[in-house]
This record gives C-alpha cells, sequence and structure tokens, in this order.
C-alpha cells in the first residue's frame, strides 16, 4: 500500500500499488474533472506530483503529470491544482405550464371500525373500504400491504379515526394527523443536476438546488462514462448519483424548513444513458448500434430501494425514455409542452453535447438526436468554458465597435455556447468569416480573432477564436440544421409551417436566436418565432408530480413520439455537409 | 484557366453543384477522362489532404471538398475504361459492430481511393464474420481499413482484429484502424499494422504499407 497526500485539500488515503492518481482522487473523493474518462487523451485531470520517496521515476518531483496515466509506486504527495467548488450558473428556472395541483398523492380521513361478529373481511379489506367511502380508490387497485395490515389491530385500539396518505394502487402511511406532503422533482443532465421541493397541497414550490452531476469524474460525455459502466461496472455511476440526489433532498428539505420524511414522491427526468446509470442498468444497448435504451416505459420504485432517504413507503418515480438517444429528459420537455395538444406545428430544440429535436403536432410528432458535440460546452474550442463566473456569454459588433460582456462582470476566462455563437455571428456580419468559414481576422495572426486581449482578460493569453474554433461550430451548427431539415423532410412540412421553436436547456436559454439563425444553427426565418423554455426537463419532471393524469399519460405520449435515427439516413451526410457553409 | 484547372479549384473549393457542369464541359471540350480524374481531381485531393495535415484546412473543407470530388467522379465514371483507377489494389473499408458512424469512414475511404486505391465499403455495424466473408469475396485485397467513433465500440475493433491477427490470409494484408477514441497506442496493442490521426495520413499511410 502506498499512501497519497493531496496536500490542497488536506486529504490522505492509502491505495495498492499501480493504482492511478485519477484513481486515487475518486477513492478519497475528491470528485476530479476527468472529461475523457481517464484514457489519457484530454490532458484535462493534470496534476503536480510534489515529492516522492523513491526517486527512480520518469516523473521529476513538481512535474505536471495526467492523474489517469500515473500509476502510484511510492509514497505521494500531489497538488490536484484545482480549485475548490468553482461556481457554475446551472439553470433550474423554466416555462410552467399550469396543471391543477392533483397528485397522485392523497389525504383522506378514515374510521378503523371493529368487525362484526362472523365477518369475513379482514381489516385491510375495512381499511381500503373505508377509504373508498372517504373518497379513495377502488379497493382492488390498491395492493396489500403485509407491514401496513399487521399494525392495523393496534391503531384500532390507539383511536378509531386515522388519516391516510395514499396514491392511486398504494398505501403509503396512517397518521393521527393530516401533516404535510411533499414531492420532489430531479432533472438529471450530464454535467448538472437540478432539483425542486413542491408542496402536494397545493403545488407551490418550496426549494430549489442545483448541483454538478459527480459523476464528472468518470468522464465528461456520455459515452465516456458507459465505457465506464462497461469496464469497472454500472455500480460506482450509480452510487454517486444516488448519493447526491440524497443529498439534495436533504438540502431541499432544509431549505424548505421539512423533513425529509415528509417528502412522498420523487421523480427523476435525465437522458437515457443518466436514466440508466441511475437506475443500474448497465448501458451497454444503449452504446452499441442499433443504439436501443434496455428499458424504456415509466417506473413507480421504491425510493429506499434507492437509498434516497425520503419516507420509507415513499415513491421514486422516472419518467420514460422515447427512443435510444432521445431520454426521459425530452419526454419531460414534452410534458411541459405538450405539443402533442397543439394543432400547429412546434418544434422543441434540446441542445447539449446531442442535440435532441422533436417537431410535429397533435396529428404527429416525431423526434431525432444528433451528435452536435461539446463545442457549445466549451470543449474542443480552445479558449471555450461552462458558463462559469468571467464566461463571455454575449457578443456585439456594431458601428465598428465590439463589446462583450461576461458572466457575474467578472474579467474574461473564456467563451461559454452562447458568447461563441455571438463572436462568430458578429465575425460573419464583420465580414471578416466567409461562407466557407475561413477567417481573416485583419489581426497579428489573421486565423486568430483576439476579442479579449491579455491585459484586459483574465486568461494568461486572452480570449480569442481560431480558424479551428470556427470549424468544430460549422461541425456542430451542421448537425443541429441538418437534425432540422431531415425532421422537416420526413413531415413533410417547410419551415413557414412551424409556428414555434422551444429551446430547452441552459445554452438555448442564454443564446441569442438571432445569431443562431445568423450562423444557420435554425433557418433564418423561425429566429423571429423561438421562446426559450428553460428548464423544461425539470418542469415536466414536476408536473408528473403534480398531476396524476399527466403521469398516466407520459407512456403513450413517449410512445406517440415517432424516431427518426439520422445514422442510417442515407441522406445525413449530404444534407450535413450542406449545412457546413455560413 | 483550363477546363481541368476549372474542376481542381472547383473540387478544393467543395462547389458540389458546379462540379458535374465543369466535368461535362471538359469532357465536350475533347479532354482526356484519366487527366481530368487525375489532374482535376485527385491531385486536388491530395493537395487538400495536404493542407489538412498542415492544419490550414480541418474537416469540414475536407467533408466538402470530398463531396464536390463525389460529384464529379459520378458524371466521369461512364467515360472511364473499367481498371483504369485503383492501380494501388484493393481496400476494404468498415466501421466495426455496433457503430453507426460513417462519416470519418467514408472521408477516409475517398481519401484512399484518390490516393489510387479501389476501394469497397461495407459500410457501417459491419460484424467479423461479414468482413472475413468480405475478403473471401474479395481475395485480392490487400489492406483491411477499421473504424471506431466510440470508446465503447473499441472491443469491437479489437475483436475483428484478433479474428485477421488469426486467419490464414493475414499474411497477404495490411489491418489499418482509425476513429476518434483510436490512439498508436491502442493500435499496437490489438496488432494492427497501421493507424492514422486523419483521412489525409490514412491515404500516406495505405501507400506505405502496400509499398512495404
Amino acid at each position: 500500500m502506498c499512501r497519497i497526500i493531496f496536500v490542497r485539500e488536506k486529504k490522505e488515503i492509502q491505495v495498492p500499488e499501480g493504482t492511478t492518481v485519477l484513481e486515487a482522487e475518486i477513492r478519497a473523493g475528491l470528485a476530479p474533472d476527468a472529461p475523457c474518462g481517464g484514457h489519457g487523451i484530454c490532458g484535462k485531470c493534470l496534476v503536480r506530483i510534489l515529492s516522492q520517496k523513491d526517486g527512480d521515476r520518469a516523473d521529476a518531483p513538481g512535474s505536471l503529470v495526467r492523474a489517469c496515466r500515473t500509476e502510484v509506486r511510492s509514497d505521494l504527495w500531489v497538488d490536484t491544482c484545482t480549485d475548490p467548488e468553482q461556481e457554475h450558473v446551472i439553470l433550474t428556472e423554466g416555462f410552467t405550464r399550469p396543471v391543477p395541483c392533483q397528485p397522485d398523492l392523497m389525504v383522506h380521513l378514515v374510521r378503523l371500525t371493529k368487525p362484526e361478529p362472523g365477518e369475513k373481511r379482514s381489516d385491510w379489506e375495512r381499511l381500503l373500504l373505508a377509504l373508498q367511502a372517504a373518497g379513495g380508490p377502488e379497493p382492488s387497485w390498491v395492493r396489500p400491504d403485509p407491514v401496513l395490515a399487521s399494525s392495523l389491530y393496534e391503531r384500532r385500539q390507539e383511536a378509531a379515526e386515522w388519516w391516510v396518505i395514499h396514491t392511486k394502487t398504494q398505501i403509503l402511511d396512517l397518521r393521527r394527523e393530516p401533516g404535510k406532503q411533499y414531492l420532489a422533482a430531479f432533472d438529471i443532465g450530464t454535467t448538472t443536476v437540478a432539483g425542486y421541493l413542491l408542496d402536494a397541497g397545493d403545488g407551490s414550490q418550496t426549494a430549489v438546488v442545483s448541483r454538478m452531476n459527480p459523476q464528472a469524474q468518470y468522464g465528461a460525455d456520455v459515452i465516456a462514462r458507459a465505457n465506464y459502466a462497461l469496464t469497472n461496472g454500472t455500480e460506482p455511476l450509480s452510487r454517486c448519483i444516488r448519493e447526491l440526489i440524497r443529498q439534495m433532498l436533504e438540502q431541499l428539505a432544509a431549505e424548505a424548513g421539512v423533513r425529509t420524511e415528509e417528502i412522498f414522491q420523487v421523480s427523476v427526468a435525465g437522458n437515457t444513458c443518466m436514466h440508466h446509470l441511475f437506475l443500474g442498468i448497465s448501458p451497454a444497448s444503449l452504446v452499441h448500434a442499433p443504439y436501443t435504451p434496455a428499458l424504456r416505459q415509466s417506473l413507480v420504485l421504491s425510493a429506499a430501494e434507492y437509498g434516497l432517504g425520503i419516507h420509507p413507503r415513499g415513491q421514486l418515480r422516472v419518467l420514460p425514455d422515447i427512443a435510444g438517444y432521445v431520454g426521459a429528459d425530452t419526454c419531460g420537455c414534452l410534458l411541459a409542452l405538450r405539443p402533442d395538444q397543439r394543432p400547429e406545428v412546434t418544434l422543441l430544440l434540446d441542445i447539449g453535447t446531442n442535440g435532441e429535436m422533436v417537431l410535429g403536432n397533435r396529428d404527429r410528432l416525431i423526434a431525432c438526436s444528433t451528435a452536435a458535440g461539446p463545442a457549445f460546452e466549451g470543449a474542443r474550442i480552445e479558449c471555450g468554458m461552462r458558463g462559469a463566473a468571467g464566461a463571455v456569454d454575449h457578443v456585439s459588433f456594431e458601428n465598428g465597435i465590439w463589446h462583450y460582456t461576461t458572466v457575474g462582470g467578472q474579467p474574461a476566462a473564456g467563451l461559454c455556447g452562447s458568447g461563441l455563437i455571438d463572436l462568430v455571428a458578429c465575425l460573419l456580419r464583420a465580414g471578416l468569416i466567409d461562407e466557407s468559414g475561413t477567417l481573416a481576422s485583419g489581426q497579428e495572426d489573421p486565423r486568430v480573432f483576439m476579442l479579449a486581449p491579455p491585459g484586459e482578460s483574465a486568461r494568461e493569453a486572452g480570449v480569442y477564436l481560431t480558424q479551428k474554433d470556427i470549424r468544430e461550430v460549422q461541425l456542430a451548427k451542421a448537425a443541429i440544421a441538418a437534425g432540422i431539415s431531415l425532421l422537416m423532410e420526413e413531415l413533410g412540412i417547410s419551415e413557414d409551417e412551424v409556428a414555434c421553436v422551444w429551446l430547452a436547456g441552459a445554452f438555448g436559454n442564454y443564446m441569442d436566436p438571432a445569431s443562431a439563425a445568423e450562423i444557420g444553427m435554425l433557418p433564418k426565418s423561425l429566429a423571429a418565432r423561438v421562446q426559450p423554455v428553460g428548464n423544461a426537463a425539470g418542469q415536466g419532471a414536476k408536473i408528473a408530480l403534480l398531476n396524476r393524469e399527466e403521469w398516466e399519460q407520459a407512456d403513450a405520449l413517449a410512445e406517440q413520439v415517432g424516431f427518426l435515427e439520422l445514422a442510417t439516413l442515407p441522406t445525413f451526410q449530404d444534407c450535413f455537409v450542406d449545412e457546413l457553409g455560413f | 484557366m483550363s477546363k481541368i484547372e476549372e474542376v481542381a479549384a472547383l473540387v478544393e473549393k467543395g462547389k458540389a453543384k458546379l462540379v458535374g457542369q465543369a466535368v461535362q464541359e471538359a469532357l465536350d471540350e475533347g479532354c482526356d477522362p484519366m487527366d481530368i480524374l487525375n489532374d482535376g481531381m485527385i491531385k486536388t485531393m491530395s493537395v487538400v489532404g495536404d493542407k489538412f495535415k498542415n492544419g490550414e484546412i480541418f474537416v469540414p473543407e475536407m467533408l466538402v471538398a470530398a463531396r464536390a470530388m463525389k460529384k464529379g467522379v459520378e458524371v466521369l465514371k461512364p467515360h472511364l475504361a473499367s481498371g483504369s483507377t485503383g492501380a494501388l489494389g484493393k481496400v476494404l473499408i468498415a466501421t466495426v459492430s455496433g457503430d453507426l458512424h460513417d462519416i470519418g469512414k467514408n472521408l477516409v475511404a475517398m481519401m484512399i481511393e484518390s490516393a489510387g486505391f479501389e476501394v469497397v465499403d461495407l459500410g457501417v455495424d459491419v460484424s467479423t464474420e461479414k468482413v472475413i466473408e468480405a475478403y473471401r469475396a474479395n481475395p485480392d485485397t490487400r489492406i483491411i481499413c477499421l473504424s471506431a467513433l466510440l470508446t465503447t465500440t473499441m472491443p469491437a475493433m479489437k475483436e475483428t482484429v484478433t479474428a485477421l491477427n488469426e486467419s490464414d490470409f493475414r499474411g497477404s494484408i495490411k489491418v489499418m484502424v482509425g476513429g476518434a477514441p483510436i490512439t498508436q497506442e491502442f493500435a499496437d496493442e490489438i496488432g494492427a499494422d497501421g493507424y492514422s490521426d486523419d483521412a489525409a495520413s490514412a491515404a500516406a499511410l495505405a501507400r506505405k504499407l502496400v509499398a512495404a
């Protein structure tokens, strides 16, 4: 065994010889950032080895090394070079479609009566009949519960009147006082997780929390994480996300001033990979052609079995997936927006590493997923970053003057997605990028456009855009534009017939639709019809809890949406290449 | 500018819609179809490949140029004598089992074809059995190229390469691998003969492997 001392975090851990430094960081609970999943490709897991007992290693003390490629051979002092908890901007707000507060969680007062002599019916059956008389469900729908049944005799001795907390099919608790009941909805994103606490009585939101997804230590994107799961088992990934949800539930309860036992239902929406990993399902079928989920329909499970720490009989409700790369998060968006109830055609766009989209109306809806790549999340862009403090989020060019704003008004530290597309759009308008995407910035290096020179930037070399960055943007925007165009072709409609474009997710919320249209990510005529809908997946997860009819319709909705697999569509590549230019 | 030079310029700029017509005009002027192919297109693609390797251009330009060349070849094909291309031999190319991604593979196929090979594209999600079957149907194959874009399909690549390494025909072929998650290290580990980072170097590597 070797001792690893993380000097910055003041943590020490013992690991077997041969363990990688990255693995040691994960075991020490440091949640390191490892975008490529420890494959030695991305170079983002750099740490500094400060000193070691054994001197015959290639890496001199003080050298920067890739944590994932560095095996522990002796006691090590390591500087992770990571500043504690960088503040990220996480989108939790979203468009809310008003639904009546009628959760599948009801409270009724019943009388527990003594059986008549010669009566055949059990205590349980008499409870259900009393519940039905009080307005509860048809007794045959309710699942028998031996544990609760065994308490009925004693409860009857204690008091005649009991408040029954129940769903349509399950009794969750019997109480002397009705008390308060809460519901918690989660949107588990690849990068961020948002949680909402709702009062089951009136549907009001009592707390919101958001966190970074700790699975990032196993890879930035779904493929890297799936690969980790296939190599090392699903368990580490499942455990860390469930633990996060448990902590977030505690935090939600604390912020609302309630006890976690008062939370009776938790709903979860996430992309198919997050869905599978949370449930502990192997993602193998998701990441091998033809990319199908292992399990798709909605689920009602015991929250206790997933270690969520809410009411002991509390429920975990999981929204259904639609297809391989169109997950429960998209289903959540659909629940929040219900395009299936509208006569006019709408387009829903959720842009992350994958761009999921759904086009149609009440007659027909079809979805597809395009590999937009992580460019809009800052990856593969030289000065790219996520939407954290200092990220350039908007750029304008008017009357020959460049102007930009940053998150939190901090000195520019990099470009996030919305700033990136603004910048490309402005460079096009300024005539510094031609229609093929070639940059002639007119600056010292014509293939680089310096936006924030070193002097005014938090980044040593300044914040700038390179020719290569523009090519990455072209690939990403072309994938989205090709997806939109092929969906329209499939439905046989033109862009004039699309009444509204809903942009879901953080990037869609912060980006300027005019810039998106200018760079050709969206058809030009649609820019004026864009409506940002914020974290629509989270809103859908809330609606699934707040209204039982909506929950019951989720499966049918997921089933109703057709799926267009772009990868096998012969016209995809042509269409994609068509969209590459500006 | 001669018609052939015009074809070359249009291919390089990726003007797919105009290339076909320019090729037709060159034919009408009595240009030799082989000259149009070699000087108008293949040379251009090798220029495009070199620029890519030097970091002067990137994947999007490669894709548009490749498509423009494809449009030009479609017009030219009926005028080319069979067997007049592919002098360097036959190459089988496939995306491995479990992977449906083919844009990168198609680009490699195009570059290798431009380098003077005859390319048989087996498509995507191709199993080990299908690769071997395809070799049996094309016993004059000199190189088998395999592509994987997902980290999760790298094991499938390994499986196919292992099967090829154990086959009775291993001595008469070279195996090349590539794709976003693939590294030289991985290629060596699974026993492939070659790895390249991009489509342009793939063409150069293919030439080198058959010359060896």
